[in-house]
């Protein structure tokens, strides 16, 4: 009783400082985007063929004026009202709900398939540790890491899309092909093989070296010794003992790396023309459309609040061994 | 003691040739200068022109000679990724396993600092910083290690909250000792092979990172490093001069994560004392 | 375990195959024609919500018809069929062509026209300014006069064929127009109607009006996707015209792709801050005339795909070109006499000081390019090489663009390279480029008024409706624009794209640039039989 307790309190102090904080955050993404020299107007037709008179640049300015304040932006937002693009003229809440099933597809999908690949490829390497077959894993591993994503993007879209013509070289779906059911998820499918390959392949060095440096410390820990003198079957301890056990900062980069899902994605949505939060944010901030970019950034700042909270909480559960208070 | 570990390294065969890749790095960032068959920032050669007994690697497209260019970008990154990451690295292993230790209040704060500053896009950060300061590489390098902790920071928590309940940490407070002790002779080497992993990630990140932010303007534009050198020669991604123009930069890279990688792998036996009998079979 | 991974490979692998296989069979096979496009989004295609930049005004003149409209040669009917101009009256008179029909199937009348040119001039649309318009009337349902305060030159090409016509009885009703998103904002008279923009893809969609009074459009559907990869793009058939960097020219030549060259209309140029010492002094911006070498910048920051530009601004292929401006050839030690002159003299290093203050200059360097789109090249690097191989010490800076822009237009910079097209179109580009009563707000306007003869010229050019008399003011101001170098028009970089020519259309650029001088080739009259 008085452990179940404790924990409550634990949860308690865990809201109150992840509410603290997203209050920081709501202000920072209100302010930070101010900050930005130039504005809309200076950004629109600053370099553009259309010529202002200074009268109608001001005219302008005055119709893109940010009025509100940080207390009617509160305001708006306790009202669930985001705002509204300048460049769109569309409700900011509904350009983010237009682009997030693409980011979500195309980096969620990329998070779980390099952590997946790289747990079990990373413990299988811990378990044969110092042996060949680990030591060629590790090489190709760091190898692997030494590639950026720019450089993996353009090699298979040279390859792949170029040379072989096996896959498209932009967009997530052919554009107005007025494909139903089947052939319309084959057809998006079709196009997010190659950003997906070069972010898995970005990803998953990063997972596999991480499982199995968590996994090298665990098969050590004195309860594995003890499955293995019991003489249970191998693969049984690596996955129903030892593994397990290895999953928790695994669980934890997830977190953080669906945290990045925003910003994390830009270079390999812009190599494919992808869509995506991290194109929207990256075009709001070249524009300067201010409503939009305080959208974005808060939206994603609020969801990676969301996300380390659930983790935080969801400690104890995935590994029992896990206090916070001394 | 310490020359039974000396010995059982240089015995080890990944860790001498990760040894011999580092030195062989080192040596070519150092004598950069000297090694370099011409001034890097010369464009008074042919562009696009393919390797020749003058240019071994040939020239880039503004006529500069491709392999002094690389040399020198090579010391520029390695630095440059080394001060990020090695700044990035400690911030983020001390102030996690502070979190850790201490818990309550301190965990909380670091921790939603952690996330404040992983919630901030990069890029508005970046941008703000070219717009409102000129900084040194050394000062953008701190700064990116600033921006990067908090991965570092997480991962080192979450497993330093199980190590803190072991027998041997336990029993190390019950007698006495202090969180600092404890924190540095306990947590800090158990969890060595983990934060090895994030300093090569933090060398890459910040190597690449140079070339935005030299387009964002927090560098010269002509400043010479392996990110931008990649970036321009990805331009012409169509062209034959991908060989000679695109591959040494990216093998350069690749070589450097290697090394780290073989290297803290190598070493892993010798801060985990649990590990060195598998280390000597 | 080693089993389980092969058969997850391969398993992944007939997946790969077959998805393949599924799309390339499903592909679509109605008549339209794709167009690639790196940045996307370009706003709605109505003249209040697309963007003020050429790819956002052309999507918009699928849409709405002006009354004229240029092809390669020149000046062609548009909603108009043939239109004059009574200088005694100062006013031009325009037939409407009898067949023209709004995309809801009601008649265009020469109402429509006075409505639009009124409802302009409350509700301004940026691309064209009505300043000079005294206003305008219908005198039967297929003819309008629009009548003018003082002469000007620039009506036709800057009016006439760039203000899109709106239909009255939809946009009298309209208060707001910038806020006005209803469908029915899109109902226009061009020879496509808009269908949908989509914000997340960046993709548009318009279908062919068939009842379009010049023609009916040769596809039923015209479609926008975004690509970042002309060249693949354009191999695999992803998309049938696209802009492209000159070096792709050749691989996709072998791939049977046509390109297309425009005329030299865009200049990268070199922003001076004629306001500060020493560039204010004309003796300073002539020394850094003569220690720019254009033809070394083309050659190491562009491989050569480029061509010198005029010292005069307007572009060496214009009809109004002054071939008579003195070039500033590269000498080293005729800029070096200039700066000496100013008082300044060399230290050890040879870099400038003068009052032991050295001379040390900022340069904001720039990835601005034609259509739009973000290159980085190597210019800022070259120009930084030459102005240092002079004297003068340079610190190099490449700001994001925007940041860079509003620096430029609070004057809160030295020197910044930046690029504007126009170069082609009517000479009013000069004095939106060069006057500060013209282009106070542009970021590529010189905005330099420091000598009064080039102000009266550059005002009594646009008056001159005789070509003669405006030929002649025009040279002149290049000879003085020349002659004070508020700024450096450094090179016409090459413009091209490249098309698929088995879907049997021709793309050419328009003389002079569509619109105002946009330097794009979708021009609506290749797709109108």
């Amino acid at each position: 009783m008085a452990v179940s307790a404790t924990h409550k309190k634990t949860i308690r102090g865990f809201i109150v400082a992840y509410g603290l904080a997203s209050l920081v955050m709501i202000y920072l993404s209100y302010r930070l985007p101010l900050f930005l020299p130039g504005d809309f107007t200076s950004a629109m037709y600053g370099g553009s063929h259309v010529v202002l008179t200074l009268e109608q640049e001001s005219d302008h300015r005055r119709l893109y004026a940010e009025t509100g304040g940080f207390v009617g932006y509160l305001a708006d937002l306790a009202s669930m009202r985001w705002g509204y693009s300048y460049a769109f003229r569309a409700p900011v809440s509904r350009l983010i709900l237009e682009a997030l099933p693409w980011t979500l597809l195309l980096a969620g999908s990329a998070h779980l398939l390099s952590m997946l690949f790289g747990f079990v490829l990373g413990v299988e390497a811990a378990w044969r540790r110092g042996r060949w077959f680990e030591k060629r894993l590790l090489g190709l591993m760091s190898i692997l890491q030494g590639l950026p994503e720019i450089v993996t993007g353009i090699f298979l879209l040279f390859v792949f899309a170029l040379l072989l013509q096996w896959f498209p070289a932009a967009g997530a779906t052919t554009a107005y092909a007025n494909l139903q059911g089947w052939e319309w998820i084959i057809n998006g499918a079709h196009h997010l093989v190659l950003p997906l390959t070069t972010l898995v392949l970005s990803y998953f060095p990063g997972n596999f070296l991480l499982a199995r440096g968590s996994m090298v410390l665990i098969l050590k820990a004195p309860f594995t010794e003890t499955a293995r003198a019991k003489g249970l079957p191998p693969f049984r301890i690596r996955y129903a003992h030892a593994a397990r056990n290895a999953l928790l900062p695994l669980v934890t980069r997830f977190g953080l790396r669906l945290a990045l899902l925003v910003t994390g994605v830009v270079v390999v949505e812009n190599i494919y023309s992808y869509p995506g939060l991290g194109t929207l944010l990256l075009n709001a901030i070249g524009k300067r459309d201010l409503p939009l970019i305080q959208g974005v950034v808060l939206f994603s700042s609020l969801m990676i609040m969301l996300v380390n909270l659930l983790l935080d909480i969801s400690y104890r559960w995935i590994d029992p061994r896990v206090t916070y208070a001394q | 003691m310490h020359n039974n570990y000396r010995q059982e390294l240089l015995q080890n065969r990944l860790f001498v040739s990760g040894l011999i890749l580092a030195v062989l790095l080192a040596l070519a960032a150092l004598f950069a200068p000297v090694l370099a068959p011409h001034d890097p920032y010369d464009m008074s050669f042919a562009p696009l022109s393919g390797p020749s007994v003058e240019h071994p690697l040939g020239v880039n497209d503004g006529g500069m000679d491709i392999l002094s260019e690389l040399l020198l970008s090579l010391r520029n990154s390695v630095s440059f990724g080394l001060v990020a990451a090695i700044a990035g690295l400690f911030l983020g292993v001390i102030l996690g396993l502070v979190a850790a230790w201490y818990g309550r209040w301190i965990d909380h704060a670091i921790m939603q600092l952690a996330n404040i500053l992983l919630a901030l896009p990069n890029i508005m950060i970046l941008i703000l910083t070219a717009a409102l300061f000129r900084p040194s590489p050394l000062s953008l390098a701190l700064l990116l290690a600033v921006i990067s902790w908090p991965t570092t920071a997480k991962a080192c928590r979450a497993q330093a909250l199980i190590l803190k309940n072991r027998l041997h940490v336990q029993e190390a407070k019950r007698l006495g000792a202090g969180g600092a002790y404890i924190i540095g002779r306990h947590l800090l080497p158990e969890l060595f092979p983990l934060y090895l992993v994030g300093f090569a990630a933090k060398a890459r990140a910040a190597m690449l990172m140079e070339a935005s932010l030299s387009f964002l303007g927090l560098f010269d534009p002509g400043h010479k490093s392996l990110g931008i050198m990649i970036n321009y020669a990805l331009k012409f991604y169509y062209l034959d001069v991908w060989w000679h123009w695109l591959a040494p930069p990216v093998i350069c890279l690749a070589l450097m994560m290697t090394t780290v990688t073989i290297i803290a792998v190598s070493l892993e036996g010798v801060f985990d004392p649990r590990l060195r009998e598998s280390w000597q079979a | 375990m080693k089993k389980t991974f092969a058969r997850l490979f391969f398993g992944l692998f007939t997946l790969i195959i077959l998805i393949t296989a599924l799309s390339l069979s499903s592909q679509a096979h109605t008549k339209e024609i794709r167009i690639a496009d790196s940045a996307g989004d370009w706003g709605y295609p109505n003249p209040y919500q697309h963007y003020p930049r050429g790819p956002g005004f052309v999507r918009m003149s699928w849409v709405f018809d002006s009354l004229i409209w240029k092809d390669q040669n020149g000046f062609i009917p548009g909603l108009a069929d043939s239109w004059s101009y009574d200088p005694a009256r100062l006013a031009y008179t325009f037939r409407i062509n009898p067949k023209a029909r709004w995309h809801d199937g009601r008649a265009l009348t020469a109402e429509d026209v006075v409505f639009t040119i009124n409802y302009f001039k409350q509700h301004p649309y940026r691309s064209v300014s009505l300043e000079q318009v005294a206003g305008a009337r219908a005198t039967d349902p297929q003819t309008v006069v629009i009548s003018l305060g003082k002469p000007y030159a620039p009506f036709l090409a800057n009016i006439g064929g760039t203000m899109p016509i709106l239909p009255r009885h939809i946009w009298e009703k309209v208060k707001t127009p910038e806020t006005f998103t209803d469908p029915s904002a899109f109902i226009g008279s061009g020879p496509y109607m808009f269908r949908d923009f989509n914000k997340a893809q960046g993709t548009y969609l318009y279908e062919g009006f068939r009842d379009y009074h010049r023609g009916r459009p040769r596809t039923e559907r015209l479609i926008y996707i975004r690509s970042g990869q002309p060249l693949v793009s354009l191999s695999t058939g992803q998309a049938d015209l696209a802009a492209i960097q000159p070096e792709m020219a050749e691989p996709l030549r072998r791939a049977g792709m046509v390109i297309i060259k425009d005329q030299r209309g865009w200049n990268k140029k070199l922003m001076i801050n004629h306001r500060k010492f020493p560039f204010n002094d004309k003796r300073f911006r002539q020394a850094l005339a003569y220690a720019i070498d254009q033809q070394e910048i083309i050659d190491k920051s562009h491989r050569g795909f480029a061509t010198p530009a005029s010292h005069g601004l307007l572009s060496i292929d214009h009809e109004l070109y002054n071939p008579q401006v003195a070039p500033y050839r590269p000498d080293r030690e005729k800029a070096r006499g200039l700066i000496e002159s100013l008082g300044f003299q060399r230290d050890r290093q040879g870099f400038y000081s003068k009052d032991n203050r050295p001379l040390k200059v900022e340069l904001l360097a720039s990835k601005i390019t034609v259509g739009g789109q973000n290159v980085s090249d190597r210019d800022g690097e070259v120009i930084k090489m030459q102005l240092e191989a002079i004297g003068i010490s340079v610190d190099l800076l490449s700001l994001e663009q925007v940041t860079t822009d509003s620096r430029v237009r609070e004057w809160n910079f030295d020197l910044a390279i930046s690029g504007h097209g126009g170069l082609y179109g009517d000479p009013r580009i000069l004095n939106e480029m060069i006057s500060p009563l013209y282009g106070s707000a542009s970021v590529s306007s010189a905005r330099f008024d420091g000598n009064p003869e080039l102000n009266r010229l550059l005002d009594e050019q646009l008056l001159a409706v005789d070509p003669e008399t405006r030929k002649r003011l025009v040279h002149r101001i290049q000879e003085v624009y020349a002659e004070e170098v508020p700024a450096i028009s450094l090179y016409y970089p090459d413009t091209l794209a490249a098309y698929n020519p088995k879907k049997g259309v021709v793309w050419y650029y328009t003389k002079g640039g569509l619109g105002v001088g946009v330097p794009i080739p979708q021009n609506k009259m290749s797709l109108v039989e």
